[in-house]
């Protein structure tokens, strides 16, 4: 019981100490050389990796709705056999991981997005284009019948395909330039890493989302600029909540077995996202974020490249390694969402905003002490 | 060409002390590699040029050294050791390919490993009693000082105890051997000769019972095999696998040239008794091993159980057992010097063989994942599963001893069903789950590391699917041993 | 041509082991660089190389007597092992059907496993799995087909498994290890004692044996005991059905072969050794009985279960308990009709489960509800499966008991009464998965479940279009196989009154499984004596705790009682002689720190004292003998 207690308010203690930090502009990741080099050096190929993902997802969501069988859906239009053969041996961005990512978003839920799918304008639209690209199509029509929701459900999930894929876009450019910067000698610090990302969110926070697609030369808007749907609150937020919090259970640590109760009744509940997800396995079966280590491995600017090179096993555990490095640099965007998102501007002197602000953070921080932070900072 | 095998390691280990002391430590164990090399290419010659068809010795050497005691320095080859001279000039070198190369005085070490392979090979080979047991004694002390000065933490008394208990064993031969040449009144102590001479059976019974003590000390059988988990846990991984490998090997070896080559009629007499010690022996060592908590000594208690497929076998004296005897030696060979190998590695990267403080090195990125795979086949080896050696040899074991003694069989079976209980309680406890916080930062493990152990899973998994290869070697001879042929 | 082609059907089982070496570079992590699909492709295309070369030919044996081919193995001493198989439509249709699910389960497995970075591993295992069935499809040997069996047992450890960082993984595949090691033990046993016997191990050898030299009664009576363990095991049969439960934490797709196709090969084997079952009564009663037990027990947890795999599974365990009956009853041709039916139904049903799964990433059914809308092919494919699994509609399973009843067969009323209870049972399940999962309203879970893509969707639809053509099977079968020939007796009041009860049955399990309130989630039944029988057959009788408290402990306390003789009693006397060692090893301390020229110094004098010892005192001889060989 004693030590249950230690633990307790050494807990609260830790969630002031994080508190105190961010007021006084600090991240949620400790400043240092190190820190800096392995963030701003993943955030480059995490950048990379982004574009090619946003790219795929925008293209097979305009290209490749309603295609029962798209063989080809990561070729991004351009099917010839060189590139044939690349997929075949599988030297490729793995696009599955991007799928698996927006699926995850689509499932989580929250924000305007996904409250705009269930809508009646949007299913409205969407029965017009499932009308238009199966005019000659009985069967299809007929299962639309029979399995009313079918169709609307895909085209649900195309949305989100687009949705994720144009908040990538956004993302993959903020990574991009900052490493430009970097590279420039702007960027100095852990805390320039986090206003560089903070402003980038506020340039665009703004920007609608939307989805048009055309069919037999007619455009549809499923998701017109008039719905509302804007980046930071209706993309970013639940982003932030379906993958850096939630995520999904990997099957190869935790047992979806139903009387084992592993997995908690409430997705509310859910810690398996990237913040919290344990580095280690990384490479084993079961556990999808390999993909993505994977496809960041083969973008990593050569200062990062050769800093693993040094460490513990070089090659042979690097996805472990960039895993780590990848999280470091989670917790900056997080640090970053989590001062964008503020009532107040964090540094401000006044008593009752300072006491909102606090409450805001402690909230937050109630929730990020559970995750990988402590480790990350060790 | 037989001496070759017994003098070329015994040059190496005499070149050893000439080398010089300055040099790179690494020159050692090249000169030590070049030697054990040669011998099994040597070996492998030896084995294409072998008749499996012929009954009695091959390549025979016969010169008179002590006459007057009829000491006979007669060197020869046939079925029964030939699969074991083979196995002993690889798992050697398997041995000095996976010795450390920063070992503490490599000089004295190779020379004693070179020592070691030269005394087994003399002991193979040897045509004489009194020569066998020359050898016999000759390997025991080059074992004793590589795991007095080599071993682990407590290896003082293991060595003492390991020298004790195969002095004794040594002796007690010996006894045998003058008494038998006492008895028949032989002038020489050649088998080939003493195997013409007959015998009464309280006689043989009175030879019997000191040789059979002495050989279930080196097999062991229980209950005189508590100086193997000893000598292994504290042996390094090259000792441990020639230890399992081969040394062993020379009790079974003895048992069924002397014992049952020399004695049969009061073997047949005692064998129900040895079949019934072999049931305990098996079931005895798996139940140990279930208890254990350090890998090694699982893997030694899981020796103890296989070699008592071997007495039991020799037990049934049936022309098949018998065969299925040479075969159950060189299998249990093959997997036991695989799985200390194997546990050798996982100790050598995580300075630990304690099974509930290791736990995930399947981990591909941070684990042993290539030793943990192997380490799978390797205990699915050991526990019989069909397609590799093990299955086949302990099948001929069970189907040649069951007709003449069922029950001892059944319990060899049971033991059989243990092995894969303890194997993979290890197994699921040392690889599977997640890894250990503090294995995370395990040094990286290079192919080249792995070679013995696929060179010995090869040769597991070939011999399992033809078994022919092996089992045609000795066949003729195995079935002389019990017509007198 | 024709006689050519025939001759190599025993490669067929060779591309599965094929495909499996074939994704050892990126298994063992030798290629990393890149991903490992390629080695799935690599396997997807053998299996379906497999298929076609299967269905070749199935092709040609239908006019074509059994055949044999021997292949000499091992001959030592009076020992001859051959490897036998058999070409019969029966053998070369078991491979068709092993390496077509093979065939469709792998390309279900390229989508439910895209994420996961070990699919080369998996292929690998799939491609070794698939081997071992279609060997043991094709087996005519007794001694191949327990080696296969082995090997399968090695598979579905590796395939359970698969997570091995998963911690309910770590047990269950070991646990699935040992119990149908023990069932292979005690096969082994059987083997043994049967060579021993003068049996040739080849199946038609067995059979000739069994006619014609007679044992004593207690002995054959053994020998059936063991032979039944090792498809016991297989088969997830009381007393070793627990393991099917729990390699339930493996991935889907190797529960989709585990569930339709390995617990068959278990029952396979069975009816291949149903001649030597005939020396003695014990064995086909001992087969009856457990076949009773088994399909009542199953029947009943499965329905309590809340897992939607496990609800499938433990009533995979009580059909292959009718097909035991089937055998003890000497009816081989039902026995086949069933594990056929059963096995593409079963299929069908895991591989909705599994699309179900993926997409709520749940597999708790009280917490789903109103998928059936949204998702066609996986709803089609579960109502299909469904449908084929208990007798009401006209489907496989119907159809096999209505042959089964028909009056060709001895049939009795208890036989009857349990097939009434399995099927009302059965059907109840089915209904009451279908509105947990289908019907309903959506949960939060089940809130977005857009269709699986066509990697998944593709094989779903194709198995639901052979189910839908599968009764052909049970309908147009002619009874050949059976060594009882069919009877005819179309009288009996039970003949008449069975298909119509079944029929029934069926419906009543549906009203049932209609009618009765289903539980969502968190919520439990509130009468003591519903929670109790709830929780008795959700947690399988208790059985595992059983076990845990009788086997399991009993072995760790005789280990651990002989461990401590071996320390303390063995050890210690032992010890007492050597107190010397002791003192003696004082002195050899001093020695280890030594220099090393000490040592040399130490053998010189060992082997000096040696050949001192055997030469004793008689140095002159050795002198003269030296000086004369210098001379």
């Amino acid at each position: 019981m004693v030590s249950t207690k230690t633990i307790k308010s050494s807990k609260s203690l830790l969630i002031d100490e994080y508190v105190q930090r961010l007021e006084q502009g600090e991240a949620l990741l400790k400043d240092s050389p190190e820190n800096l080099l392995e963030v701003v050096g993943i955030l480059k190929s995490y950048g990379v990796v982004l574009d090619a993902y946003s790219v795929n997802l925008c293209y097979i969501a305009n290209t490749q709705f309603l295609v029962l069988f798209p063989f080809f859906k990561y070729f991004n239009g351009e099917i010839n056999p060189s590139k044939w053969v690349r997929y075949v041996w599988q030297d490729r961005i793995n696009f599955e991981y991007a799928e698996y990512c927006m699926k995850s978003m689509f499932w989580h839920g929250g924000g305007g997005l996904d409250a705009y799918v269930d809508s009646p304008e949007f299913l409205a639209v969407v029965r017009q284009v499932i009308q238009a690209k199966f005019k000659y199509n009985p069967f299809m029509l007929g299962l639309n019948k029979l399995f009313p929701d079918y169709l609307p459900e895909h085209m649900r999930q195309m949305t989100f395909y687009s949705g994720l894929g144009q908040f990538w876009r956004v993302m993959s450019d903020i990574f991009l330039s900052l490493s430009d910067r970097y590279d420039n000698g702007e960027i100095k610090s852990i805390p320039d890493v986090v206003q560089h990302i903070l402003d980038g969110l506020v340039a665009d926070a703004a920007r609608p989302i939307t989805y048009t697609v055309e069919v037999r030369g007619q455009k549809y808007d499923i998701v017109p600029k008039s719905a509302g749907i804007t980046f930071l609150m209706d993309t970013g937020v639940p982003y932030v909540e379906a993958i850096f919090f939630r995520g999904t259970p990997f099957p190869g640590t935790i047992s979806y077995n139903a009387q084992a109760y592993q997995i908690p009744y409430d997705q509310g509940m859910f810690n398996y996202g990237a913040l919290y997800a344990d580095p280690l396995p990384i490479g084993s079966a079961g556990i999808p974020p390999t993909l993505l280590m994977q496809d960041m491995r083969h973008y990593l600017p050569d200062y990062l490249h050769e800093y693993y090179m040094e460490r513990t096993r070089g090659e042979d555990d690097l996805k472990v390694k960039i895993c780590q490095s990848f999280q470091k640099s989670m917790f900056c965007v997080t640090t970053a969402a989590v001062k964008g998102l503020a009532p107040h501007p964090l540094d401000t002197q006044d008593p009752q905003e300072k006491e909102a602000n606090r409450a805001y953070l402690t909230n937050w921080l109630k929730r990020l002490i559970e995750s990988q932070l402590i480790t990350v900072n060790r | 060409m037989l001496s070759a095998l017994i003098l070329v390691p015994l040059l190496g280990a005499a070149l050893m002390g000439f080398l010089p002391q300055k040099e790179p430590k690494t020159i050692a164990r090249s000169v030590a590699l070049a030697m054990a090399v040669s011998v099994l290419v040597v070996n492998i010659v030896l084995g294409f040029q072998f008749d499996p068809t012929v009954v009695g010795f091959q390549f025979a050497e016969n010169i008179p050294w002590i006459e007057w005691i009829g000491l006979n320095y007669h060197l020869g080859i046939d079925g029964l050791s030939l699969p074991l001279i083979f196995l002993n000039s690889l798992l050697t070198v398997i041995a000095i390919f996976s010795s450390s190369k920063s070992i503490e005085r490599p000089r004295l070490y190779y020379s004693m490993l070179l020592l070691l392979s030269a005394g087994a090979a003399g002991a193979f080979l040897a045509q004489d009693l009194l020569l066998f047991f020359l050898f016999y004694e000759l390997e025991i002390i080059p074992l004793y000082i590589l795991i007095a000065i080599w071993g682990g933490k407590r290896r003082g008394y293991a060595a003492m105890k390991f020298l004790l208990y195969t002095a004794f064993s040594g002796i007690l031969v010996l006894a045998s051997f003058l008494g038998l040449v006492w008895l028949t009144g032989a002038s020489s102590f050649d088998y080939e000769f003493l195997r013409t001479q007959t015998l009464a059976l309280d006689s043989q019974l009175l030879l019997l019972a000191p040789l059979l003590v002495g050989i279930f000390i080196k097999i062991p059988i229980f209950p005189f095999h508590t100086w193997l988990p000893d000598a292994h846990v504290e042996a390094s991984t090259p000792i441990s696998v020639l230890l399992a490998g081969v040394l062993l090997k020379l009790g079974t070896y003895a048992l069924l040239r002397f014992a049952v080559g020399l004695f049969l009629e009061g073997w047949v007499v005692l064998a129900p008794w040895m079949a019934i010690l072999a049931g305990i022996s098996a079931l005895y060592g798996a139940s140990c091993a279930i208890a254990q908590k350090d890998m090694k000594k699982v893997v030694a208690y899981s020796s103890i159980a296989h070699m008592a497929y071997i007495l039991l076998a020799a037990s049934a004296t049936t022309r098949l057992s018998i065969t299925a005897a040479v075969f159950q030696m060189v299998s249990h060979g093959l997997i036991s010097a695989l799985l200390f190998l194997l546990v050798g590695v996982v100790y050598a990267k995580t300075g630990t063989r304690d099974v509930d403080s290791l736990r995930g090195l399947l981990n591909p990125e941070k684990g042993l994942p290539v030793t943990g795979g192997l380490m799978i086949l390797g205990v699915m080896a050991s526990s019989g599963l069909p397609g590799m050696v093990g299955f086949i040899s302990e099948f001929l074991v069970f189907r040649g001893s069951f007709p003449i003694f069922p029950i001892p069989t059944l319990l060899c079976l049971v033991g059989t069903g243990l092995t894969a209980v303890y194997f993979l309680l290890v197994i699921n406890k040392v690889f599977f789950g997640r890894l250990t916080e503090s294995l995370s930062q395990l040094p990286r493990v290079r192919w080249i590391e792995h070679v013995p152990a696929f060179a010995l899973m090869t040769l597991i998994i070939t011999f399992g699917i033809q078994p022919s290869w092996v089992v045609h070697w000795s066949e003729v001879q195995a079935v002389a041993l019990l017509t007198g042929g | 041509m024709t006689d050519y082609l025939l001759q190599t059907t025993w490669i067929i089982p060779f591309y599965g082991l094929l495909g499996a070496i074939l994704t050892l570079p990126w298994s063992l992590g030798i290629i990393r660089k890149t991903g490992p699909k390629p080695a799935a492709y690599l396997n997807i295309l053998l299996t379906a190389i497999a298929f076609i070369h299967g269905s070749l030919i199935f092709n040609l044996i239908w006019t074509k007597p059994t055949q044999q081919l021997v292949f000499p193995w091992l001959t030592v001493a009076d020992l001859n092992l051959t490897l036998a198989i058999e070409l019969s439509p029966v053998s070369v249709g078991a491979l068709e059907l092993v390496t077509g699910i093979s065939l469709l389960v792998q390309i279900y497995a390229l989508g439910y496993m895209e994420k996961d970075w070990s699919l080369a591993r998996f292929f690998g295992l799939m491609g070794f799995f698939e081997a071992a069935l279609g060997g043991i499809a094709l087996s005519d040997s007794l001694l191949l087909t327990y080696g296969l069996l082995e090997l399968l047992t090695l598979s579905t450890y590796l395939l359970v498994g698969f997570w091995y960082a998963q911690p309910l993984v770590v047990t269950a595949a070991r646990d699935a290890f040992l119990t149908k090691r023990v069932g292979d033990i005690i096969l082994l046993m059987g083997l043994v004692a049967l060579s021993a016997y003068g049996a040739g191990l080849n199946f038609s050898q067995l059979e000739r044996w069994a006619n014609t030299s007679p044992v004593e009664p207690l002995t054959a009576a053994l020998i059936g005991l063991s032979l039944i363990a090792g498809p016991t095991g297989k088969c997830a049969q009381f007393p070793f059905n627990l393991w099917l439960d729990e390699a339930m934490e493996g991935p889907n797709p190797a529960g989709i072969m585990r569930n339709s196709i390995v617990v068959s090969a278990g029952a396979y084997v069975l009816v291949k050794l149903q001649p030597i079952f005939t020396l003695s009564p014990v064995s086909s009663d001992t087969l009856i009985v457990l076949g009773i037990v088994t399909a009542i027990g199953t029947s009943l947890m499965a329905i309590a279960q809340i897992d939607i795999k496990r609800a499938l599974s433990h009533s995979t365990s009580a059909y292959l308990g009718l097909v035991f009956i089937a055998v003890g009853l000497g009816q081989v041709d039902i026995a086949f009709l069933l594990l056929f039916v059963h096995g593409i139904a079963k299929a069908l049903l895991f591989m909705s489960a599994g699309s179900v799964i993926l997409t709520t990433s749940n597999q708790n059914v009280t917490e789903m509800g109103g998928l059936w809308s949204r998702m066609p092919a996986t709803t089609t494919a579960f109502v299909v499966g469904g449908a084929g699994l208990f007798a009401f509609m006209p489907m496989g399973v119907f159809w096999t008991f209505q042959r089964w009843f028909n009056g060709s067969w001895d049939v009795d009323w208890w036989l009857l009464a349990v097939v009434l209870f399995v099927n009302t049972l059965s059907a109840l399940n089915i209904t009451r998965l279908f509105r947990l999962v289908f019907l309903g309203e959506p949960q939060m879970k089940t809130r977005r479940a857009p269709e699986v893509a066509w990697p998944m969707a593709f094989p779903m639809v194709a198995l639901t279009i052979v189910a839908l053509i599968a009764p052909t099977a049970p309908i147009q079968w002619p009874f050949w196989l059976s060594p009882t020939t069919p009877l005819n007796l179309g009288e009996e009041s039970i003949i008449q009154l069975a298909t119509p009860l079944i029929a029934l049955s069926g419906f009543v399990g549906i009203v049932i499984g209609a009618t009765i309130k289903l539980d969502k989630a968190w919520a439990r039944p509130t009468q003591m004596i519903w929670r109790f029988f709830q929780d008795l057959f959700a947690y399988d009788f208790y059985i595992e705790r059983l076990y845990e408290l009788t086997v399991v402990a009993g072995v760790a306390f005789l280990a651990k009682l002989t461990s401590w003789f071996d320390r303390y009693v063995v050890d210690g006397v032992v010890n007492l002689v050597s107190l010397a060692t002791i003192f003696s090893g004082n002195a050899l301390k001093y020695n280890v720190s030594g220099q090393s020229q000490f040592y040399i110094l130490t053998i010189l004098l060992g082997v000096s004292l040696l050949l001192w010892s055997v030469l004793n005192g008689q140095w002159s001889i050795v002198t003269n003998y030296w000086s004369s060989l210098l001379n």
